[in-house]
């Protein structure tokens, strides 16, 4: 299967951005002052996928693709890309003229170093993401062939610049790029330079003059600027002295607010490679969650609106499967599954739970169970103060239980002392690399953080998964996926709520920021500022 | 008694502090009369004003009705104040009694044991304790305690040390009554004025402290309080004043309530006082 019509799409598609970008007449020059909240670790996209260092990282590194606000993908580094029939060589042919920021050519042994030596070894999610990637032949400057031991069509969703940001093998080889100096003093090919860091204040990066997209970028500086209480970043929105504010940087509440105030938008757009699912894991080993049964209730019994509209302020889709809708766009997605609901049905839970033998006792308790809650802010407390009431009706009584994040996290994926726990995931990109560690059986690794901590094993499942991620064939991975969630309609080891939706408010006078699917993770390149 | 109540009486503002310390604990007393169900039910129409949808108080953004939290609130800010505060001034007491009686190498541990205590700021100390342990009313009382019981113990110690000496004391020495008979017997009814004080006084603190935590996110997930009504709305503060609004106010007349009483019971029981105004 040929893939290099591909691009010619997006090609199009690009130019026809740039036809109405020119309509509008972008403005060279000018400052944009963002939040970014909390302070990073560093610097290092490349050892860490921590959303913070991911504001930053993708304006001075870029990956090998940028991908549009469907998933589609859009050339970056790569300028064009070839997969052969068997889907186990994937060749990409490089730009050609570009640099780093200290003056060195970027070539294909730069994209195998990065692969093989940095990614594949300390990335959190590198090791998965090339699982199948044995070696990498670069047999010009310009062109990297990747040799996999299966088909790996997933990899093609995990290239970005924040997932698998490109870096200089100059300036790494020969050290652990744990401690690498690079980390707090990066250089990449990015449209912006790194200039400074005040610790507790701002990150700042000046345009880099010798970007290899011509007139590219319009800013002339971007600082990033450490806020650590809400309400004080909204005081700096409206006061104008920040323009942009991404990952709920504004709390809903305000945001709501700003919207409905003159200068300034909210959208929901640019989160398309997170795509974060609420969800409730149950512990599928014991009493009383072991039974399906119970589970499909409390899908039943739960009003997935009532939580969007009262707690997240309206933003948000309740969730209809397994995966989120977002999938529909490669095509994974399957129609509304049974047992999942937008508002409560309580006679249907109700009668899954008569049809399962689990009855009320005197007091009209069928089960109980403690609720522990994602230590991540009010809201999540609210969600669980909401579910505890939502499931009186149907006689399943809740204990809530709100810990610090260590000890949360302890509990949960190490000890697995829980019974039901309330969290959100991203899905990431494509299911391989976001679904597949809540599911599999090979994914219950006990102390590793956002896997399998349900533990439920269906030997059914783990074939399909398998299947699913080696497939090459976009319309027979689609039905691998269908019966995927099938399945889990059915068993329902994670129940998921909705689909979140993060808000990005931004000033109005700022433009140009919605041409990535990345948002607020991606180069900013094209924006400018109107005024 | 009668003449204790006529110099408590004395004071117009304890008797406003009783009077409204009175309406609060009838409010916690017939909080499941009035508000029969759980005060965190979704009774209705969320964020509806004061006065609105049938929420006398309004409602909040789950749509949970202000005054049965506040109703229910009470009887939780309340017992917490209580029980802590009878916790802390058992530990203080029987600190401070062995210290002051016994002084010498007693004394030296116990009050630098005490005074350790009292070097970490007490609502940071009390942070750390829920923290540490798992947000419940039985680790928020304990917090409380821990935090609060060193200023009885000094306060314990000190009247311990000055009455030890007395003819009296001495007598009960004289006679071979024993040591336990004599501090609880013989000393302890004798400071137990400024005791009954500072307790009542502490009560006040254990309520803002239990507010405190709930307010930070720490308090009892299962179990309304004011604190916890106040944290919970903040953020709604722009859009709903209401949420937090009255709550605060009910723990503004609580704690002045309190600290109005512990006024009028200081210039009641203080004998060196009594011949003030």
């Amino acid at each position: 299967m040929r893939h290099l019509c591909k691009f010619a799409l997006a090609a199009v598609a690009m130019s026809a951005a740039l036809a109405s970008g020119a309509a509008m007449a972008q403005k060279a020059g000018g400052n944009l002052v963002f939040i970014v909240q909390p302070e990073p670790p560093s610097l290092a996209g490349y050892l860490s996928t921590s959303g913070p260092i991911g504001l930053v990282a993708p304006k001075i590194y870029e990956g090998l693709f940028d991908y549009d606000n469907d998933l589609k993908i859009a050339p970056a580094l790569a300028e064009s890309y070839d997969v052969s029939d068997d889907g186990k060589t994937v060749t990409f042919k490089l730009q050609q003229g570009v640099t780093w920021h200290d003056g060195e050519p970027f070539t294909s042994a730069d994209v195998e170093f990065t692969v093989m030596e940095v990614l594949k070894k300390v990335h959190p999610r590198g090791p998965n993401s090339f699982r199948e990637v044995t070696s990498i032949d670069t047999p010009d400057e310009y062109t990297a062939v990747f040799n996999l031991a299966k088909a790996a069509p997933y990899m093609l969703s995990a290239l970005s610049a924040y997932e698998s940001p490109m870096v200089p093998k100059h300036l790494l080889e020969g050290q652990d790029p744990r401690n690498a100096e690079l980390g707090n003093n990066p250089v990449g090919t990015g449209p912006f330079k790194f200039v400074e860091w005040k610790k507790g204040q701002y990150i700042r990066l000046e345009k880099n003059e010798n970007y290899w997209k011509e007139g590219l970028p319009y800013l002339d500086r971007i600082v990033g600027r450490f806020i650590p209480d809400a309400s004080t970043r909204t005081a700096a929105m409206e006061s104008g002295e920040v323009m942009y504010g991404a990952f709920g940087a504004i709390p809903n509440i305000d945001a709501v607010r700003l919207r409905d105030t003159d200068g300034f938008s909210v959208t929901t757009e640019g989160y398309a490679t997170i795509n974060p699912m609420a969800l409730i894991e149950f512990d599928t080993t014991e009493p009383p969650f072991d039974n399906p049964a119970l589970r499909k209730a409390i899908s039943y019994a739960l009003d997935r609106q009532f939580l969007i509209d009262n707690i997240w302020f309206g933003y948000g889709k309740p969730a209809t499967s397994a995966l989120s809708s977002t999938f529909a766009g490669p095509g994974l997605y399957k129609d509304p599954m049974p047992n999942y609901v937008p508002t409560a049905d309580i006679e249907e839970a109700i009668k899954l739970l008569d049809e399962a033998g689990i009855t009320p006792d005197e007091n009209g308790v069928r089960a109980k169970a403690v609720l522990d809650l994602i230590p991540y802010g009010e809201d999540w407390r609210r969600a669980g103060e909401y579910m505890k009431q939502a499931l009186v009706p149907i006689g399943i009584e809740l204990e809530l239980r709100y810990e610090d994040v260590p000890t949360w996290l302890k509990r949960v994926y190490h000890n697995y002392d829980f019974a039901m726990n309330v969290n959100y995931f991203y899905q990431l990109a494509d299911p391989v690399l976001g679904v597949h560690r809540h599911y599999g059986t090979d994914q219950i690794r006990q102390g590793t953080h956002f896997v399998n901590s349900t533990r439920y094993p269906n030997p059914k499942l783990d074939e399909l998964l398998v299947a699913g991620a080696q497939e090459p064939d976009a319309a027979k991975r689609g039905e691998i996926y269908g019966e995927i969630q099938s399945i889990l309609a059915e068993d329902m080891p994670v129940l998921n709520l909705f689909e979140m939706e993060f808000l990005t408010v931004y000033n109005d006078k700022l433009k140009g920021i919605d041409v990535s699917g990345l948002g607020a993770y991606g180069s900013f390149a094209e924006a400018w500022i109107d005024d | 008694m009668h003449s204790f109540w006529k110099r408590f009486a004395r004071n117009r503002q304890a008797l406003f502090g009783l009077a409204i310390l009175g309406c609060i604990l009838i409010m916690a007393a017939t909080a499941h009369l009035f508000f029969p169900t759980d005060p965190f039910s979704l009774a209705g129409q969320s964020m509806s004003p004061p006065g609105q949808n049938g929420f006398l108080l309004g409602s909040d953004s789950l749509g949970r009705d202000v005054a049965a939290g506040i109703a229910h609130g009470a009887k939780t800010s309340l017992l917490i104040g209580l029980v802590a505060t009878l916790v802390a001034v058992l530990i203080g007491v029987i600190m401070g009694a062995l210290a002051g009686y016994y002084g010498g190498i007693v004394d030296d541990l116990l009050m630098r044991t005490t005074e350790m205590f009292q070097t970490i700021p007490s609502f940071v100390f009390a942070i750390l304790l829920v923290a540490i342990m798992k947000p419940s009313i039985e680790s928020i009382v304990i917090a409380i305690a821990v935090v609060s019981w060193p200023a009885v113990a000094r306060l314990v110690r000190g009247e311990f040390l000055s009455l030890r000496n007395r003819e009296f004391v001495q007598a009960c020495h004289t006679i071979g009554m024993s040591d336990v008979r004599i501090m609880l017997g013989e000393i302890l009814p004798n400071c137990l004025s400024p005791i009954i004080v500072i307790g009542s006084l502490m009560v006040a603190t254990a309520i803002l402290i239990e507010s405190g935590l709930a307010f930070l996110g720490l308090g009892d997930p299962n179990i309304m309080s004011w604190g916890f009504q106040v944290g919970a709305g903040r953020t709604l503060l722009r859009s709903a004043w209401w949420v937090c609004t009255f709550p605060g106010i009910a723990i503004l007349l609580t704690v002045l309530a309190i600290n109005l009483v512990g006024e009028g019971l200081n210039d009641a029981l203080n004998p060196r006082l009594r011949e003030r105004s």
